[in-house]
Formats: structure tokens, C-alpha cells, sequence
């Protein structure tokens, strides 16, 4: 076990995470009723968006946006291809005859969802690559805005600004946590891997990056597509949890959420994501009944609606002012020795066993 | 040049570069060997960095051909030219800040397209030969000045490249450092066979580093040739005169 540790790293990081993380899933089933179980899974789905986020903006050190435009396309991708045809004769009067009688198992739906909206992402993306900064931040806004407005209108396939009904219920408590464990252990490695290496080397100093050998473009491309991809599957496993939605929910209420998560928790590291979702989960949960508790005893002698997101703001900008990189700052947590950044080089270990 | 021997060569043919008004490099003509020291040297704003910049694709040319190993590799994005086999350091160090020393060293390897396997021995070597294995874990943040130098020659030679640019290696190092750098540098060329073109104000440590020098004033070559012949050129001399006159303002462009 410990041969296996020394040799990669992020297996101790990710098992590190795991422990918490497996009880508060198996807690929840075990105890919970059923407002914790939803909490608890759209806790896992939004780890799965944070971790996809970590993926790209944690590594290649640019903020994006755009990650949740994909969330939609794999909602409602994998809610078209798993919804039976009687249904969707139903909901979803105008649909192309094409996509009428397709009828997938929930599965094979997720994962068609994903592979479209990796597809897309792969393609619209190349070019954006390039750039960096501001301009890269307002072209992933720009891709939300013009993903949203394609959801909205496009109505044959998603019944256009109205809800979107009767798709099946397939994703529990363990699905998301599933999901989300192999999203974990996927965004640890890749941080490790060749392409996540070159895209850290570019993040800390693009020209010395390229100056050895850093196809910029390329590693950026990389990590965006698995992002949308990420994004894809919480919005696939989202969909088939909630089974009603509209292109709103997939716009910035949801960016900000998202966002939130990964910068209180640190986006440079894959422990900044699991813990940040944890604890905007846990805050956003206790503002929320705390705004409850307002609302009902009528504390202020007014309603106090949007107290919540409020509060989360604060929160927010509390963390950008005084922990700027987040409340991991950047580690991984691992158990068993002083952190180190990555991997240990075989001359030191020898010198050290001397 | 026969063709032959122009694989062990990096040329750099009639190369010009202007800025705005401004010509930075004028019809610059430099050929560098492997397994050779040869020195760069010329006042400040002489067009020596700029030479760097333009040789690993950070800048374009404006005019001229470069070519390495034969192969032409003007206008190439600096990624490629890397990958070409010519490796650089930069004047003010760049560090990738958060990946630990063996990290920053080991993804330049990975990035010229070596095997895990290979970056990882290629980084070793590069490690251990500037001496800088208790940093390996560390991350690059936390480094003395000193020892960032070191990690950024390391980094470069992890790449195994047949050209190896330093832009001042020795700037900001005191007596000592600069001293010890200088030995780890020396026989580099010959035992790795690749072509270390250097840069440096120390004018001490140039002298007796380098097989050839070549002089620019201007953006433009006022000598070349061996050490000896050029600290006899008339030229060289009143340059490094009047900007040691002029020591500690910028010399005009």
C-alpha cells in the first residue's frame, strides 16, 4: 500500500477525501430523511460541476463560465434520448421525428448527453484557447449567453423558456456520490498527469511554459473539453433528479453557485473542490434556514427573501480578501506525511532511505 | 558550410527586428556549434535579449532566416521551437511558482515529448548536475535567488536540447555563486555535445568561459571571433567604454 502511495500521490489525496466523504453518503442513507437525502445528492451533483471546473480553471489558473452552459446540454441531451416515446409524444409535441422513438437506457443516455457536449465543447472551443485574462473570462461569459439562448429558442428539442416535464427519475443518493467518487479520482490524476502538468507550467508563466516545449493551446483545449464533459454528466444526473426543468436553471444563478464552491475552497487544488462544495453546501443550507427562521417568526417584521445568496456573496468575498487562494490554499490533503506539491523524485527517496 | 556539418550547427542568417522606429537587430549574422561556449556581449539595449527572444520564436523576425540543425525554423511559435531542440533561460528568472523544483523540471522534459520513464531520468540528471536535489520536493516559490538560477539551467537541460540560450545566468549572483555557477556551466558542452550561447555582464566570468564571443552595439555585430582577437577591436572598446562611462543609467536603444 505504501509502495503504491509513494509512486502516485493523488491516490493518498483521493483516498484521504474519500473517508468523509463515504460517510456522509452512507450517514445520509443510513439516517437521513428524505430533505437531507436531496441535499446530500445535488451535494454530490454539484461536486462533480466543481471538480470539472478545478479541472480547467484550477489548472490552467483561467476563470470560465461557460462549464454550466454544458451542464444544460447534458440535461437535456440525456432527457431526450432516456424519456419513452409516449412521453415525449407528450411534452414534446415538435421534436424531430429522428429523435421521436428513442428510448436509452438511463446510462447510455448520460453518456451520449456527455459525449455531445464534449463534441461541441471541442469544437467551439479550439479557437477561444488562445486566449487569456479578461478576454478569455468574457468569451466563456459569452458562450454561456449564447448556449442559454440557443436552450431557450431551440424549443423542438427543448420545449423553448418552459419547463421541460416528464422525464424518469433515476439518480439517488449513491448514483451522484458514485459519479462524483470518479470524478474525484479523474480530476486527481489528471492534475498529475503530462497534459495537467504542462497546463500548471503554463498557468504559472506562459512564455517560460512554451519557451520548453508547452503547446499552450492544446493542453487549455484539453482540459476545457473534459470540463464540459464533467459539467455534461452533473447536468445528465441533475436532470434525471430533479425530472422537471427550464433553460434558467442552467444560467448564473447556478455559475455563481459553482464558482462560489471552487474559490472558497481553493481552485488550485482537487481537495479545494471537495471541501468547498462541502462548505458552501453546509453554509448555503444553514442560511437558508436561518432565512427561514426569519421568515416565519417574522424577526425583522418583514420578509427577508434572498438573505441566503446574500449571506453566500459575503462569504465569498470574505474568502477572495482574506484567504485570496481559497481555504486549502492551493494543498492537496493527504495523510501520512508533510504535503509536498507533487511527486517525490526517486534520487531524493534513495537519499533519504540512506 | 557543408550540409553535413550544418546539422551540428544553430544559424541565425541576416536577422533583423524592429520595433516600432526602433531596430533592434540589424542584419544580425551568428552561428553557433555544438559543444561551444559562445558569448554574447554588448551594452544594455544592444539587442542581446532581443536576439534570445527572436532565435526561440517569443518574437518574430521582421527580416532573416533561422534555421537549427539544419532544419529552418523561423517564425515557428516558441513551443515548436523547443521542441527543435533549443532550450532557453530568461534574464529575470520564470519559475513555474507552484510546481515543486523536480515539477518545473521534469514537465520541460515531458513537454519536448519524452516518455514519463525519460522525463523522469532526464530530470534527475539535470538535477543533479547543478547540485540541486535537496530542493527536488520543494516548491519553486520558496527558493533563494541563487538556487532559482540553478533550477532554471536544470529545467532547460532536462529538455536535452543540441542548443542551450542562457540570458545573464549570473545576474544578481554575489562572487561566490557566480563562481560556482560558472563551474557547473564549463563543461556542459562538451559532455552533453550541444552549442551554450551566453549572455552575461561579467565580463570576468565571459573571458574565461567562453570559446568564442560575438559583440553587439546598436543591433548590430561590431565583432566576433575569439575572446583575445576581440578585446582588441576598436569598436568593442568604445562601446564598453562609454557604457561603462555611462554605468547605472540605460544606455539609448
Amino acid at each position: 500500500m505504501r509502495e503504491i502511495l509513494g509512486r502516485a500521490p493523488y491516490l493518498n489525496t483521493v483516498l484521504t477525501l474519500l473517508v468523509p466523504l463515504v460517510l456522509i453518503a452512507a450517514a445520509t442513507d443510513a439516517f437521513g430523511g428524505t430533505v437531507q437525502q436531496r441535499i446530500v445528492t445535488t451535494m454530490f451533483i454539484n461536486m462533480i460541476l466543481v471538480l470539472g471546473l478545478q479541472v480547467y480553471m484550477g489548472n490552467s489558473g483561467i476563470v470560465s463560465f461557460a462549464h454550466i452552459g454544458f451542464m444544460g446540454i447534458g440535461a437535456y441531451a440525456s432527457a431526450v434520448l432516456s424519456m419513452p416515446p409516449d412521453l415525449k409524444a407528450m411534452t414534446l409535441r415538435d421534436l424531430y421525428d429522428v429523435l421521436q422513438p428513442i428510448d436509452l437506457p438511463f446510462w447510455l443516455a448520460v453518456t451520449v448527453g456527455a459525449g455531445v457536449a464534449g463534441v461541441v465543447a471541442a469544437i467551439i472551443s479550439y479557437p477561444l484557447m488562445r486566449l487569456s485574462d479578461a478576454a478569455a473570462i468574457i468569451t466563456s461569459f459569452a458562450l454561456l449567453v449564447v448556449i442559454n439562448d440557443v436552450l431557450v429558442h431551440w424549443s423542438e428539442v427543448t420545449n423553448g423558456p418552459r419547463t421541460l416535464f416528464g422525464v424518469e427519475r433515476f439518480t439517488y443518493l449513491w448514483t451522484s456520490a458514485g459519479v462524483a467518487f470518479a470524478g474525484l479520482l479523474f480530476a486527481a490524476w489528471f492534475r498529475e498527469s503530462r497534459v495537467g502538468l504542462q497546463l500548471r507550467a503554463s498557468r504559472d508563466d506562459r512564455v517560460a511554459a512554451q519557451s520548453c516545449g508547452v503547446n499552450m493551446v492544446f493542453v487549455r483545449w484539453v482540459a476545457f473539453v473534459l470540463m464540459c464533459i464533467y459539467a455534461a454528466i452533473a447536468g445528465a444526473l441533475w436532470a434525471h433528479f430533479i425530472t422537471s426543468f427550464q433553460p434558467g436553471h442552467f444560467y448564473l444563478e447556478e455559475v455563481f453557485l459553482i464558482l462560489a464552491m471552487l474559490v472558497i475552497g481553493g481552485p488550485v487544488s482537487v481537495s479545494g473542490a471537495v471541501i468547498g462544495t462541502i462548505l458552501v453546501t453546509l453554509a448555503f443550507e444553514g442560511f437558508r434556514a436561518l432565512e427561514g427562521y426569519l421568515n416565519t417568526n417574522q424577526v425583522f417584521g418583514t420578509q427577508v427573501f434572498g438573505l441566503t445568496e446574500f449571506l453566500l456573496a459575503l462569504a465569498m468575498i470574505g474568502i477572495l480578501i482574506f484567504r485570496p487562494a481559497g481555504v486549502m490554499r492551493g494543498r492537496e490533503l493527504r495523510i501520512g506525511r508533510r504535503h509536498r506539491g507533487g511527486r517525490g523524485m526517486p534520487a531524493t527517496k534513495e537519499r533519504a532511505a540512506d | 558550410m557543408t550540409e553535413r556539418s550544418a546539422r551540428d550547427w544553430l544559424v541565425v542568417q541576416d536577422v533583423t527586428k524592429d520595433f516600432k522606429g526602433l531596430r533592434a537587430l540589424d542584419a544580425v549574422r551568428v552561428g553557433l556549434e555544438r559543444g561551444e561556449i559562445l558569448g554574447l556581449i554588448g551594452p544594455n539595449g544592444s539587442g542581446k535579449t532581443t536576439l534570445i527572444n527572436v532565435i526561440t520564436g517569443v518574437l518574430p523576425p521582421t527580416s532573416g532566416g533561422i534555421t537549427a540543425c539544419g532544419r529552418d525554423i523561423t517564425g515557428l511559435p516558441s513551443f515548436k521551437i523547443a521542441r527543435a531542440g533549443i532550450a532557453r533561460t530568461f534574464q529575470t528568472v520564470r519559475l513555474f511558482r507552484d510546481l515543486t523544483v523536480g515539477e518545473n523540471i521534469e514537465v520541460a522534459a515531458l513537454s519536448v515529448g519524452k516518455s514519463r520513464r525519460a522525463a523522469r531520468r532526464a530530470a534527475e540528471e539535470a538535477i543533479d548536475e547543478l547540485g540541486i536535489a535537496h530542493w527536488t520536493d520543494e516548491f519553486a516559490s520558496v527558493l533563494p535567488y541563487g538556487d532559482e538560477r540553478r533550477v532554471e539551467v536544470a529545467r532547460a537541460l532536462a529538455m536535452t536540447p543540441d542548443f542551450l540560450l542562457l540570458d545573464e545566468p549570473a545576474a544578481g549572483l554575489n562572487e561566490q555563486e557566480s563562481e560556482d555557477l560558472l563551474r557547473i556551466l564549463a563543461p556542459i558542452p562538451t559532455r552533453r555535445n550541444l552549442g551554450m550561447l551566453i549572455v552575461d555582464h561579467d565580463m570576468h566570468l565571459i573571458m574565461r568561459l567562453c570559446d568564442r564571443l560575438h559583440v553587439l552595439n546598436y543591433g548590430r555585430t561590431i565583432g566576433a571571433g575569439e575572446p583575445a582577437e576581440v578585446r582588441r577591436i576598436p569598436a568593442v572598446i568604445e562601446a564598453y567604454l562609454g557604457s561603462a562611462a555611462e554605468e547605472g543609467r540605460d544606455a539609448p536603444a
